[in-house]
């Protein structure tokens, strides 16, 4: 009978093993085995022989496998598939990023050449208006001490703005400082009245669409010598068939009014002006 | 283990060379699979298989030295291992064949295994009777040579749980051979 009074043939016979405890084995034994050595205690070799045969060397089964392996990297190391696929995203990276560039430069396009359009049909609000005039060359913003001239209003060959209803706070340019080779007349008058008032310049327009000038009419009504108030109208781009105003150009009187401020303001304007918002002209 | 020649086989390899390439697999293959053998019973092939496959298409921009290198591949081939038995578990229906031997009652069969063989089946078969950390521990520390850390990295455990997880597998294999009296 055993303590526990069970017969002894009932037991099962169960072999006493040494590692039962635990104690035989210590941990520098364990690192050991890890480390792959085989001198170990006793007790531990079969263990160290198990962990050996994990490490033995490999069997033909075990290879087998290569052909297919390599012939995946055969498949994958021969193809660029990275560069090629590097080369498809530039390419449509640079697509996209051109039909972007374009698109922006023609809303650009649009936008800038509205402005511009509306800058010269004196369309935008004052500030801009002045702004695209200094920049541009559009023509300036009316203000409240200059008014808007009436538009379309047609005016005679040869007549002089200052004559006008536009008030203008020139100060004309005396005879003395305006000397004209040719001598007609009051130069000084006319080109005084031309180079300040807005008006004056947008009548002087109204005379170059014509074809016309002021020193092509002698004797219309101007500044009071007949064909002296227009010649500096003249002057400015109505050249076609007046032989006296394509003579002005060599002319160093010509010459001397870009010079001056006053009149440098004149014949630039001049061709930037629609017809209709040329400044009326009093009859 | 390469050692000192892994970074030129390494650098050959990613150019393209097939010799280096076959040479860094004719020294991770075997370790694979008898890693596999014991976590995936029985589709240990097809498992290292598509671990090269994945290997292959990342071996470009792989930076690392042999450690690095062994802990990718079987990194790599114990998530296709999770996989398969994922996969496995929303289809029970497999047959009895398939089962793993890991699945199947341990203790006395895998060491009567072990003394039919007494080769590196054996060993394999003895490991596989062994807890899945602990058999995994010592897989990857004998069989792939991987450090604690990063075997630690690898399963997603403390450095000290794979200590353990190691000598107390060591500690049970030592006693399943000698209740056994197994001798490989």
């Amino acid at each position: 009978m055993t303590g526990t009074d069970v017969p002894n043939g009932d037991m099962p016979n169960i072999p006493h093993s040494p590692l039962q405890d635990g104690s035989a084995v210590t941990d520098a034994d364990l690192v050991a085995l890890l480390a792959g050595k085989l001198d170990v205690t006793p007790g531990l070799q079969p263990v160290a022989d198990v962990l050996a045969a994990l490490r033995a060397e490999p069997s033909l089964g075990e290879l087998a496998g290569e052909a297919r392996a390599l012939a995946e990297f055969r498949r994958r190391a021969g193809m660029p598939v990275p560069r090629r696929h590097a080369r498809r995203s530039t390419a449509g990276l640079t697509s996209r990023l051109s039909a972007k560039a374009a698109a922006g430069a023609a809303a650009a396009t649009l936008v800038l050449g509205g402005a511009a359009t509306a800058a010269f049909a004196n369309m935008l609000p004052a500030p801009i208006q002045r702004l695209a005039h200094d920049v541009l060359g559009a023509p300036d913003a009316p203000s409240a001490a200059q008014p808007v001239p009436a538009r379309g209003k047609p005016t005679a060959p040869g007549r002089l703005a200052s004559h006008g209803t536009h008030k203008s706070n020139v100060k004309p340019h005396s005879t003395s400082r305006h000397p004209n080779r040719h001598g007609h007349g009051q130069p000084g008058t006319s080109q005084g009245q031309q180079g300040n008032g807005e008006g004056q310049q947008g009548t002087g327009q109204g005379q170059q669409g014509k074809g016309q000038s002021g020193a092509a009419h002698p004797g219309q009504p101007g500044a009071g010598q007949p064909g002296q108030p227009g010649a500096g109208q003249g002057r400015q781009g109505n050249g076609l068939g007046n032989p006296h105003a394509m003579r002005q150009y060599g002319d160093p009187h010509f010459l001397w009014q870009l010079g001056d401020p006053h009149a440098l303001a004149t014949p630039i304007a001049h061709h930037a002006w629609p017809a209709r918002y040329r400044p009326a002209m009093d009859t | 283990m390469i050692n000192e020649e892994f970074a030129s086989l390494l650098a050959a390899a990613q150019g393209g060379s097939e010799a280096a390439f076959s040479r860094l697999w004719r020294d991770v293959n075997p370790a694979l699979l008898r890693y596999l053998r014991v976590i995936a019973p029985g589709a240990e092939e097809d498992l290292a298989a598509e671990t090269w496959v994945q290997v292959v298409r990342g071996l470009r921009s792989f930076r690392g030295d042999e450690q690095a290198w062994r802990a990718w591949l079987f990194t790599t081939a114990r998530r296709r291992a999770i996989d398969l038995a994922r996969h496995r578990s929303r289809r029970p229906e497999a047959p009895l064949d398939d089962v793993a031997v890991a699945q199947l009652p341990r203790t006395e069969d895998s060491a009567e295994v072990a003394l039919e063989h007494l080769s590196t089946a054996a060993a394999i078969a003895l490991v596989s009777g062994l807890p899945r950390l602990q058999a995994e521990v010592i897989l990857l520390r004998v069989v792939a040579g991987l450090d604690t850390e990063s075997v630690a990295r690898l399963l997603t455990r403390s450095p000290g749980a794979v200590r353990v997880a190691a000598h107390r597998g060591l500690r049970r294999l030592a006693q399943l051979t000698a209740d056994t009296g197994v001798t490989l």
